[in-house]
């Protein structure tokens, strides 16, 4: 599902984001990347969406080379990888259901679908008696789940993580992960950015250690410290 | 349905998101139609003008009056073969003698002293179609002098020079004023966009996450500035057409010799044009504006 093969990003000043990186991630895996601030994981992430290009080697989504991908074509890159961040970049004035709508509004779809599928993803994420309240009357864990809702609207193959329980109390942040959890096991491939050691040990999934560039660690059932 | 709602929804809001810069820039615009109507029609005024000043433009072959006709007929023929002459018309001693005449019936302080020896000659009268020309062929006919079918030519190059000057002068000045002013529209209406961009830099950011495409992103902006360019397009007409009478009186007051008044055909021209160039200016700033984010 995706393919980095010796991967490096290095900014204009010179410095290394990620020095040769090979990562091999299937369809329907649970991914964690760890590591400390600056390792690598948000530039990953950039790569797999094509918000950023690496300098050298290839990254593969879905089958397709996004590095050479024409910017023409980036927009359909993102239909299939849905994202979701810490800070959920939400749009204040949109209600709920609006917010969720807008992904599919926004990607030419009109009508009957967008009623059905907006329902079907408040319903996924528990949200369906909040979806006519704005973001600012919501939790952080409401919040985060109307963003899942809008990431996973367009029935995404992958979905990207970048520390979603960065901003929320330990027991939000159980019930996104909980939420995660789940659109993995339909069949979704997850890909998580993450500093929750509590989490990513109780889960026991895959966990990709970055540390100044590069992939120091790679364990089927990791732990969030070697 | 939607999906244009949704468009033209945005445009329209981030037209009075920020209405002090849209009406600054659909004023700016305003004034840069404005100024193009006034170069049109000036320019048009001009271009009759100066048409019928060119219509004028002669050179005048007088004619030996030993000539005989078959030299007259080949010379006339030899000169309307010249490119850069319209037409050349015979007149007869008898036809400018009754020119004169009518000069003199009109004035008064005008009175012919002999009338019975007509000492006035045939001539050749040539109009031009390429009033530069005027020069070359006056100087080719003036060689012919003394050939027994040309006796003088009579041109008059300095004033056709100066008339050109004068329509090249208006209408590069014209010009380089005019794109000038189509610089600073198209500045202010990038700027406007950019302000229109900012604001709604969180929406836009999200919008390419979830993969809309570029143009989706672009259409909004873009319809924006169009909108300020056909606001700018209304206001300068409404000007310009209640400002045409009055001005239009006031021309052919001051312009006697030249009755020149510009008809419904120009005025259509003249709004297509304006509201041609101001969606064009206001599409353009914006994708200029717009492109520039997304570049980012």
């Amino acid at each position: 599902m995706i393919a980095l093969d010796d991967v490096s990003k290095r900014y204009p000043n010179g410095t290394f984001a990620l020095r040769d990186v090979d990562l091999r991630i299937d369809a329907g895996d649970f991914l964690f990347l760890v590591g400390s601030s600056g390792a690598g994981k948000s530039t990953l992430i950039r790569l797999l969406i094509r918000e950023e290009v690496a300098t050298t080697g290839r990254v593969v989504v879905d089958g397709e080379d996004v590095g050479r991908m024409p910017r023409s074509r980036v927009h359909l890159l993102r239909r299939k990888v849905g994202v979701v961040f810490q800070d959920f970049k939400l749009l204040p004035r949109k209600t709920v259901a609006e917010n969720v709508a807008f992904a599919l509004l926004v990607t030419g779809h009109e009508g009957r679908l967008v009623r059905e599928e907006t329902a079907r993803a408040l319903s996924l994420v528990g949200l369906t008696a909040r979806r006519d309240h704005f973001p600012g009357q919501l939790s952080g864990g409401e919040q985060q789940r109307t963003a899942i809702a809008r990431a996973l609207v367009n029935r995404p193959r992958i979905l990207i993580a970048d520390e979603p329980t960065g901003n929320l109390d330990p027991v939000t942040s159980w019930e996104i992960i909980k939420l995660l959890t789940r659109v993995c096991e339909l069949g979704t491939t997850l890909v998580m950015a993450t500093h929750n050691a509590e989490i990513v040990n109780a889960l026991r999934r895959r966990v990709v250690h970055l540390d100044h560039g590069m992939v120091v660690r790679d364990e089927r059932e990791g732990l969030y410290a070697a | 349905m939607r999906r244009v709602g949704y468009v033209l929804g945005a445009a329209g809001q981030g037209f009075w998101r920020n209405p002090v810069m849209s009406l600054a820039s659909t004023f700016t615009v305003t004034l840069m139609l404005l100024l193009f109507s006034f170069f049109l029609t000036t320019d048009r005024g001009l271009q009759a003008a100066v048409g019928v000043l060119e219509s004028k433009v002669e050179i005048a072959i007088f004619l030996d009056d030993d000539a005989k006709v078959s030299q007259i007929i080949a010379l006339k023929a030899r000169v309307e073969a010249n490119p850069a002459v319209s037409r050349a018309e015979y007149i007869t001693k008898d036809q400018a003698l009754q020119r004169l005449r009518d000069v003199a019936d009109r004035r008064k302080d005008f009175v012919i002293a002999d009338v019975d020896s007509n000492l006035l000659p045939a001539s050749l009268e040539i109009k031009l179609a390429d009033p530069r020309q005027a020069k070359q062929l006056g100087d080719d006919l003036r060689a012919e002098i003394g050939g027994g079918v040309v006796a003088d030519v009579i041109d008059n190059p300095q004033v056709v020079d100066q008339l050109l000057t004068i329509t090249r002068v208006l209408s590069i000045g014209g010009i380089a004023i005019l794109a000038m002013m189509l610089f600073v529209a198209l500045f202010v209406i990038v700027n406007t966009i950019r302000i229109a961009v900012h604001a709604r830099r969180d929406e836009i950011e999200i919008m390419q996450l979830v993969g809309a495409s570029d143009a989706f992103v672009r259409w909004p902006f873009i319809l924006e500035g169009m909108l300020v360019g056909a606001l700018g397009a209304v206001f300068a007409l409404s000007v310009v057409f209640a400002a045409s009478g009055p001005v239009t009186g006031a021309m052919l007051d001051f312009l006697v010799t030249l009755p020149i008044s510009l008809g419904p055909d120009f005025a259509f021209q003249l709004a297509a044009s304006v509201l041609s160039v101001a969606l064009l200016v206001g599409a353009g700033g914006a994708t200029l504006s717009v492109r520039a984010h997304l570049a980012k």
